[in-house]
């Protein structure tokens, strides 16, 4: 449902963010992108709803061209994008305020409106905060708030753009639950990070260096390849020790290497029973 | 969280239930009279009337309280100017001030009459949701034609909600800001604007920082400053067109004395 062809963006002082960069998202695709900080992932992000036009290429969703000024109001409504600092996201001064903006910036009616708040609010589960004002409440939740702003416009696709990173690792794990489920539920996810660990669910990866699309891939193959060291980015740590274990001839399967406890099934399988 | 400039107290008052717009009608009306009316027995009904108001909407005091303080200060100035800058009939001299009758009266009549334009406006902040009151300006200033200033009315409801939401933010950065130099060894002598620079000067660009974010978000989420609805549906209703009615004709008796 997105295409992007031969995008290229630079700064507008001339850094290069993004070079030359192929890629397709097919609707209902689970997609990680990974690289550290100032590859050019978020720019990229930025591209595939409109918020910034590629200088060489173009982006094309659902055969709309990024570039049509006239279309991004559609586009927009397809793909939303939740950010990094949830602080920065809120426009209104109560929760319900908030999950509103984007539904009246549809111009919907009121009626409507509501309703969709109701239906955001039921999927994030914080109903009891509506008529809080955003900014009381945790990190965690407040990133749910945002993630609901963008679901209040139903949008088909979602881009988190490392909605994780100034969350602490518990509410961290809340957010990529809620990620999984909406992706079970139908919505295309493109899921941006630096970190390895919260790639497990995707169907595709793409590693993003210095503007580039470097590896692409399965996570198995793109989570255990040797190349990702050199670019500073630690794998997984159960890939790590499965990696270690590979070398003194113990083989853990793949689809085991994905939490901590089928890990450790696996290891008594083979070591209690021979 | 103490909300600095708006303290709507939701409730179900007769004054809460009218439509903004009545109530934005009713301030400016009420504000025009309170100028408008010369003698204290007109200005003493006004306050009556306020009290009743005030009674019927079951806002606790300390809203108003809280409306009035931070002008006291201007309030007194204005009096004491009037006291000693009216010409007319001499009470006492000391040195060169020379407060006079009709001084004393103006003074009174005047900061009587701020005093009713800020207990007004604080009854209908203080009974109207802070988005309610955007989305009546809004309504009311979209016959006009803003175009010509290079705006228009969604932009300028946006605009209010926006800075409504944020000043709460603004005065948080300030604090971290603060302890951010404090813990670097920065002195906050007691001279408050001996801090302003090293103050300032993070908090505006921490400030704009968040604003290219905020923009971003926004425009992300379908903002594009034109038109947009609203989830607050405003029908001015038979008790709105009743009360305004009603105000007017309040008006114009009491215009009449």
């Amino acid at each position: 449902m997105i295409r992007l062809e031969n995008v290229s963006y630079s700064y507008p002082d001339g850094t290069p963010a993004l070079r030359n960069i192929n890629m397709g998202i097919k609707k209902g695709e689970y997609i990680g992108i990974i690289g550290k900080n100032g590859s050019g992932k978020s720019t990229l992000a930025l591209h595939l709803n409109g918020l910034l036009r590629p200088q060489k290429g173009k982006v094309m969703v659902r055969g709309m061209n990024t570039g049509d000024f006239s279309k991004l109001q559609v586009i927009r409504k397809i793909v939303g994008i939740v950010f990094q600092n949830p602080e920065t996201q809120f426009v209104g001064r109560t929760v319900e305020e908030d999950l509103a903006f984007g539904p009246e910036n549809l111009c919907l009616p009121p009626l409507e409106i509501r309703r969709r708040i109701d239906r955001a609010l039921a999927e994030i589960e914080l109903e009891k905060y509506r008529y809080h004002s955003p900014k009381a409440l945790s990190g965690g939740q407040g990133q749910c708030v945002a993630l609901a702003g963008v679901l209040a416009m139903e949008p088909e696709c979602l881009v988190f753009d490392e909605v994780t990173s100034m969350l602490d690792p518990e509410s961290g794990k809340n957010v990529l639950e809620r990620v999984k489920r909406l992706h079970e539920k139908g919505k295309t996810v493109v899921h941006i990070t630096h970190n390895l660990e919260e790639l497990h669910a995707a169907d595709r990866i793409i590693v993003i260096d210095r503007g580039r699309i470097l590896l692409e891939g399965k996570p198995e193959n793109v989570l255990s390849d040797p190349s990702l060291l050199d670019l500073g980015l630690t794998p997984p740590s159960l890939i790590e020790l499965a990696e270690h274990l590979k070398k003194h001839g113990v083989v853990i399967p793949w689809d085991k290497t994905s939490s901590p406890s089928s890990f450790a099934e696996e290891i008594c399988r083979l070591f209690l029973k021979t | 969280m103490q909300e600095p400039v708006f303290s709507y107290i939701p409730g179900k008052s007769f004054l809460h239930t009218l439509d903004p717009r009545t109530k934005l009608t009713a301030v400016m009306l009420l504000g025009i009279l309170a100028f408008r009316t010369e003698s204290f027995f007109g200005i003493g009904i006004l306050f009556a009337f306020f009290v009743a108001l005030t009674s019927f909407s079951g806002l606790p005091a300390r809203v108003f309280l809280r409306a009035v303080r931070p002008m006291v200060l201007f309030i007194i100035f204005i009096f004491l100017a009037q006291l000693f800058f009216t010409e007319g009939k001499v009470l006492t001299s000391f040195w060169i001030l020379h407060p006079s009758l009709e001084g004393l009266q103006n003074g009174f009549r005047l900061s009587a009459r701020f005093i009713l334009l800020l207990l007004f406006a604080a009854l209908m902040t203080a009974s109207t949701d802070p988005s309610a009151i955007t989305c009546g300006i809004e309504r009311m200033l979209r016959p006009l034609p803003l175009r010509w200033l290079g705006v228009n009315s969604f932009e300028l409801a946006t605009m209010m909600n926006l800075s409504i939401a944020f000043l709460p933010l603004l005065f948080e950065r300030v604090e971290r800001t603060k302890a951010a130099q404090a813990s670097r060894g920065m002195y906050f002598g007691k001279n408050p604007f001996h801090s302003v620079p090293a103050l300032a000067i993070p908090l505006i660009r921490g400030v704009i920082r968040d604003a290219e974010e905020l923009a971003l978000a926004m425009e992300s989420r379908g903002y594009q400053g034109t038109r947009r609805t609203s989830m607050h549906e405003l029908l001015m209703q038979r008790r709105d067109w009743i009360s305004l009615l009603a105000l007017v004709l309040f008006a114009a008796l009491l215009l009449r004395f």
